[in-house]
């Protein structure tokens, strides 16, 4: 990749580069659009989010803040999504570690099992995972439980993609140099292995929790009386009159999981020059 | 740097020491993995078996009776041995018993199917194509025997049904639609940000793909607020006195599902799409242009061919989820923009009420999305790993 200068050059002629900066350029106005004019409605004197604009106002901000509804369904989602990371970064982790350094037998199989939920798509998912809980072997019945089965099931495939692939780029010799020296499994996992891939057990974590957190198909299927954040927004966004509370909410939510998407690349950006400082 | 992972492995020789590099004991081993297999066991394959036998069951359900069983009223009519053995619910009463045995075995050998699909995309050439072939000839084997005969009937049933099949093929045409323009328009945003961007091209890359990890259902309204009739391009064309009345096709219409899934899906296929572009050896197109190649052949023979398994990827992360959408038509599709998720949606959750025919839905939707994931399990093999 030495001459990575000189084929830039060559790959593309300078109108080419041109145009496909413009590209790039519409490209972005396209995909922030919509989140900008979230974030202007928030603010818009009027009880619906339609042109032209009425004014600046904070009302919306208020009487988001007051409606109990919300801040339920907000904590509901919240446990939801803090439980569902959790156990999903455990299990992935739990599965990872073996594929990758392990000798498992049917290897293949048994990591196309862990990936196989990414092509179902989620609406069958959501419906079997209904009708197992209604009248299954594991009737535990619909509500946040089960939700956060779901979304376990989900987040799964994610979490491996990031954590296999880590766990099997770190230089065995590193472990086996630890067991030489003495340390038993749990220690050269614990005092090794562990601190390598803490970021991208983070990272894993953090994917499952924003995909939980905005999850509404299997949600929508699992939830009963307690609605999640999502399945409400859902349900609000049908009825123009519930919108406008809605928006700072949501507008309040981009900002969060802009921060955490940035923060999850930070970390693993840390963690990729921890390995190579090395 | 020959480790000692590169040998050859022996099992019967392997030394001491590399015995304990290899970790420990199989106990250990599949004890670390049987927690992760048992979930998926349990809340995924388990729960897919269960509508393989809603869609065989032979009683249809009456609406009271799934109201009820959606109430907790009805605990089933939990059959003598069935009832014992797992504790279920499933009518074994409304299956018949002799018929019941059958359906558990189809039902493992379908779930097999299911995870022999995508390990054959994982496998070496010569493997892979042996798994899937044979996965394939376990599909055809239910539909031979005759208890299963039932679920091919009321799959018949429903694609019998013009109604259903045309919005399946509706669905799939928008589905396969809204990929290919988000293809079309990733290519040239990961092409720039792959050979273009000098300087801090993965902070670009995480700008790109951000959007996606914001709420998907504000995206979708942000959409209805920009279409609408009161919308900003209605109002904006309005105000320069270019149209007088809102444009209606732009809200409430197939359009407007396309636009909101081509939108929706953009930034995540970036990934796949840039990394295809990234991993090629620069080297192979300054040789093919050293050889006289323009710029335009050196794009079309080097660089997409190599980078075709990571678009095909690309175009089936977008497909995949579109196909069984039913938030998106339900938010901005109106009438015209109908998708086959809601009708199945509706056969569990909403007015249709019928768990045995929805069922067949999602078995018949399924289906076909392994079918796509089989005939491109080449591409996946080589561009899922970029995931």
């Amino acid at each position: 990749m030495g001459a990575r200068d000189s084929s830039t050059f060559v790959l593309i002629s300078p109108i080419g580069k041109r145009v496909l900066l413009v590209f790039f350029a519409v490209f972005l106005v396209f995909l922030y659009l919509p989140t900008i004019l979230l974030v202007i409605f928030s603010f818009n004197d009027s009880t619906v989010a339609a042109f032209p604009l009425d004014g600046f106002t904070l009302r919306w901000y208020e009487l988001s803040w007051q409606t109990g509804e919300i801040r339920q369904s907000l904590s509901a989602s919240l446990k939801v999504a803090v439980a569902s990371a959790a156990i999903a970064t455990l299990l992935a982790l739990l599965g990872s570690y073996p594929l990758a350094r392990r000798n498992v037998r049917f290897r293949p199989l048994m990591s196309a099992l862990l990936l196989v939920p990414l092509v179902v798509p989620t609406v069958v998912v959501a419906v079997s995972l209904l009708t197992m809980f209604q009248r299954g072997a594991i009737p535990i019945g619909l509500g946040l439980p089960s939700i956060m089965i779901g979304h376990v099931i989900i987040a799964l495939p994610f979490a491996v993609l990031i954590l296999l692939p880590r766990i099997a780029s770190i230089d065995r010799r590193l472990e086996e140099a630890a067991s030489d020296l003495g340390a038993n499994g749990l220690q050269t996992f614990r005092f090794v292995l562990l601190p390598l891939i803490f970021p991208s057990i983070i990272s894993a974590f953090m994917i499952a929790f924003v995909f939980s957190i905005d999850e509404v198909v299997i949600a929508s299927f699992l939830s009963s009386e307690q609605p999640t954040y999502p399945v409400y927004l859902y349900s609000g966004l049908k009825f123009p009159e519930k919108t406008q509370a809605l928006i700072p909410v949501a507008t309040i939510m981009i900002l969060i999981s802009f921060l955490l998407a940035f923060g999850a690349e930070a970390i693993r950006r840390y963690g990729e020059r921890k390995l190579e400082g090395r | 740097m020959a480790t000692v992972a590169d040998k050859p492995r022996l099992p019967e020789k392997r030394s001491r020491r590399e015995r304990r590099n290899d970790g420990g004991s199989a106990l250990s081993t599949y004890g670390l993995l049987a927690p992760t297999l048992l979930v998926l066991a349990a809340f995924f394959l388990l729960p897919l078996y269960y509508i393989f036998l809603f869609s065989v069951a032979l009683k249809r359900f009456s609406p009271t009776e799934a109201l009820a069983a959606l109430n907790g009223e009805l605990n089933g009519f939990s059959g003598e041995l069935w009832g014992n053995l797992v504790s279920w619910n499933v009518d074994v009463a409304v299956l018949g018993l002799d018929f019941a045995i059958p359906a558990v075995l189809i039902g493992v050998v379908l779930i097999v199917l299911l995870v022999l699909t995508v390990a054959g995309g994982r496998l070496s050439e010569r493997h892979g194509t042996w798994i899937v072939g044979i996965a394939f000839a376990l599909l055809l084997m239910p539909f031979l025997t005759i208890p299963a005969g039932n679920s091919l009937l009321r799959i018949m049933q429903f694609t019998s049904e013009g109604i259903q099949l045309n919005l399946f093929f509706k669905s799939v045409t928008m589905a396969m639609t809204s990929s290919v323009i988000a293809v079309i328009v990733a290519i040239p945003v990961a092409y720039f940000l792959a050979f273009c961007v000098q300087r801090s091209k993965y902070t670009w890359l995480l700008i790109v793909i951000a959007p996606f990890l914001t709420s998907y259902l504000l995206r979708v309204f942000a959409w209805k607020v920009i279409l609408g009739d009161q919308g900003l391009i209605n109002s904006g064309l309005m105000t320069i006195g270019i149209i007088d009345e809102p444009l209606t096709f732009l809200i409430y219409s197939q359009f407007t599902v396309m636009v909101v899934l081509t939108y929706a899906w953009v930034p995540f296929i970036c990934l796949p799409i840039f990394l295809a572009f990234e991993t090629i050896d620069r080297r192979l197109l300054e040789a093919s242009m050293d050889l006289g190649a323009t710029r335009w052949q050196a794009f079309r023979k080097i660089t997409l061919p190599i980078a075709a398994p990571g678009v095909v990827a690309a175009f089936l992360f977008v497909f995949i989820p579109s196909i069984g959408e039913y938030v998106t038509p339900t938010l901005v599709g109106g009438v015209d923009g109908t998708m086959f998720g809601q009708n199945l949606a509706s056969q569990f959750v909403g007015g249709s009420f019928n768990w045995q025919y929805g069922s067949a839905m999602a078995l018949f939707l399924m289906g076909v999305v392994l079918i796509l994931v089989f005939a491109t399990s080449r591409f996946l093999r080589a561009g899922g790993g970029g995931l």
